[in-house]
């Protein structure tokens, strides 16, 4: 048996496509994504903030102070318009990107006057910041205001921040920090972590079944004195490790890049969070992975073994993803956890229980039941397997 | 010595519109299964080149399967040497040598590499699978390539490599199918040097093939198979008295 795995493991380590996709692309491709999307955010909002905005103004004679203030801030560029005109067409043909509306009698003291309502119209759809830097000249206007009419009060400072918010409601969350942090990230991790499997053990998958067909290397092998459940373990182990090696080396490249690139607190946030979950829930977390691997694995091979060739391999495990995401995305949903019926799901209950795992809040005695579960599958998948290796109408299809 | 006894071996048909006109027509289709191999017998003396003559869709490459132990048969015997094949697969298979002209190498390993891998899997210690190797470096004059990458081989090179991979346990018995189908003639004289060179080491060789004048040159013993069975078993100097003239008759003569 391990004469075929390591003879399997010795040809993809020599296939320059398996090992691309395998090792080069996990690990040049987050950071491309983290530094692309990085990149392209803040360009697109630093343009937003630096962008001389054109505005018009409508009713600048209830409000000079303001008007002065928008035409002094070079940030600003005033256009003339027709106070009858559509703004709206003014927008979307951009002669201006916003028109601010100040209404007649607009408050000169806030006692008196009561509020005022500024109009600011704009087209909000996409990147802009036009509503947070009209903003910052209306909020001192508007703070102004207050204090003139605080003053004219004679309201002393306690009373003033009890006229502002006179009851304050004051978040005390009991969760530590890693049960918080497991709940908002723990479902995304047997997401990445499932699917990531899965890819990587698709492509020996394909060339260690279809592959041995097409290549016409089959008839060959299955005539060599070897027993046919040894040769098709070879092949499982081969493909499972494969697949367990492609998510660690992606989810490794992830950890170390993500540190890399938000140096600095999140690094300590990082560290924090990742230094409360113990070891032994680390190795929980692998081991529950170990069944799931073996599921994958078994039916990729079983699907591989049944194609006549690379492409048919192919569309088969194109459908399975499919199958595979269902589940996880179920253990993602909010309010699905690891109770009743869920306990029971394959997949969904290990995706679970992972997140449990991460959030500190897991139930080891319900552990054994998933793990004893899932491995029951898998073992069933595998023996599965050895069977179809055995079927001429699948081998000489 | 191989003996096979009414051997036989149907197909279930999964899909009947799925069926070619000429399978539809065919006899050996009956209900729900097809009988690729009826009944076929022949025996192959130790020394001797037994060649297996048939039309296309006869059965040859089903029979030759059965004795290679990749199909299991339906009905009949088969015995190599006094082993039953199909109560002692395993046993069976270290007597063996299958060739088949469709057979491929792992690209990636090297020539050495895809033969030393068979020799393993034979259960052979690292220093018989060397001493073998060199042997059949020598013999087949692999020398120059044997250590690069087989992805790259011609014809020639690989059906030399594919040559050795089947006889690197030494064999008692060597089955080739079609061995010489698709390839030029250079390859082709390569696997016929190959089948005179296990003649004169007394292996019994079985080869099918639809090359009369490959018969002609190495056979002993002839075998025609026709819609699953054995329509001729007997010397080459029978076969050729079945018609005045050509193998050819002598074929045309025997399918009927």
């Amino acid at each position: 048996m391990w004469l075929v795995f390591l003879k399997e493991i010795k040809e993809l380590t020599r296939d320059r496509k398996t090992l691309f996709f395998m090792i080069a692309l996990p690990i040049l491709l987050f950071p491309m994504i983290f530094g692309v999307v990085g990149y392209f955010s803040s360009k697109a909002l630093q343009d937003a903030e630096n962008k001389v905005l054109k505005y018009a103004i409508i009713g600048a004679e209830h409000a000079p102070a303001l008007a002065e203030g928008l035409a002094s801030d070079e940030q600003f560029a005033l256009v003339e318009v027709d106070p009858s005109a559509d703004y709206a067409e003014l927008i979307n043909a951009e002669t201006v990107e916003f028109v601010l509306e100040i209404p007649a009698g607009f408050t000169r003291d806030a006692l008196q006057d009561g509020q005022s309502v500024i109009k600011l119209y704009l087209n909000d759809a996409g990147v802009n910041m036009v509503q947070r830097r009209v903003s910052k000249l209306t909020d001192d206007a508007s703070q102004q205001l207050q204090q003139a009419a605080f003053t004219t009060l004679g309201l002393s400072d306690n009373q003033k921040t009890a006229l502002l918010e006179p009851v304050v409601l004051e978040k005390v969350n009991v969760a530590d920090q890693r049960e918080n942090w497991g709940e908002r990230i723990g479902g995304l991790v047997p997401y990445i972590i499932f699917i990531l499997c899965l890819q990587g053990a698709m492509f020996p998958a394909t060339d260690l079944g279809a592959g041995e067909k097409e290549r016409g290397t089959l008839e060959t092998l299955l005539i060599s004195p070897i027993e046919r459940h040894k040769l098709v373990l070879g092949k499982f182990f081969t493909i499972a490790f494969a697949g367990v090696v492609a998510a660690l080396i992606t989810v490794s490249s992830m950890a170390i890049w993500g540190m890399v690139l938000s140096q600095g607190m999140a690094i300590e946030m990082v560290a924090e969070f990742m230094g409360a979950i113990s070891a032994l829930d680390f190795i929980l977390m692998f081991l529950m992975l170990v069944p799931v691997v073996s599921i994958f694995a078994s039916v990729l091979l079983s699907l591989s073994i049944y194609a006549r060739s690379f492409k048919e391999a192919q569309s088969y495990m194109g459908s399975l993803v499919i199958f595979v995401i269902v589940p996880i995305i179920l253990a993602m949903l909010p309010g699905v956890e690891l109770e009743d019926g869920w306990a029971w799901v394959p997949l969904t209950n290990v995706a679970l229980a992972i997140k449990e795992l991460i959030k500190g809040t897991m139930d080891y005695v319900q552990l054994v039941g998933i793990f004893g579960s899932t491995a029951l599958i898998a073992g069933a998948l595998i023996a599965f397997c050895v069977h179809w290796f055995n079927k001429e109408k699948v081998l000489f299809r | 010595m191989i003996e096979i006894k009414q051997l036989a071996k149907k197909f279930k048909v999964e899909n009947p519109k799925k069926l070619s006109e000429q399978e539809k027509k065919d006899p050996r289709l009956q209900g729900r299964f097809f009988h690729s191999v009826k009944d076929v017998s022949f025996r192959c003396e130790k020394g001797q080149v037994l060649g297996l003559l048939g039309p296309n869709g006869a059965g040859k490459t089903t029979t030759l399967r059965m004795l290679s132990t990749a199909l299991q048969p339906n009905a009949g015997s088969v015995e190599i040497n006094g082993i039953d094949v199909m109560k002692n697969p395993l046993l069976a298979r270290q007597k063996i040598g299958f060739l088949s002209g469709s057979t491929g190498l792992y690209g990636r390993l090297s020539g050495r590499e895809n033969i030393r891998y068979f020799g393993q899997l034979h259960g052979m210690d690292e220093g018989a699978i060397d001493r073998r190797l060199e042997e059949l470096i020598e013999l087949l004059d692999m020398a120059d390539f044997i250590d690069r990458r087989s992805e790259n081989f011609s014809t020639g090179m690989k059906q030399k490599t594919a040559i050795a991979r089947a006889v690197i346990h030494s064999p008692d018995v060597v089955i080739l199918d079609e061995p010489t189908t698709g390839l030029d003639i250079m390859a082709t004289q390569t696997v016929l040097d190959f089948i005179r060179r296990l003649k004169d080491q007394q292996v019994p060789v079985i080869f099918s093939t639809h090359h009369l004048d490959e018969v002609a040159e190495l056979c002993d013993a002839v075998t025609v198979i026709n819609q699953g069975e054995t329509k001729f078993s007997g010397s080459l100097a029978a076969f050729s008295d079945l018609a005045d003239g050509s193998l050819h008759q002598s074929f045309l003569t025997a399918i009927q």
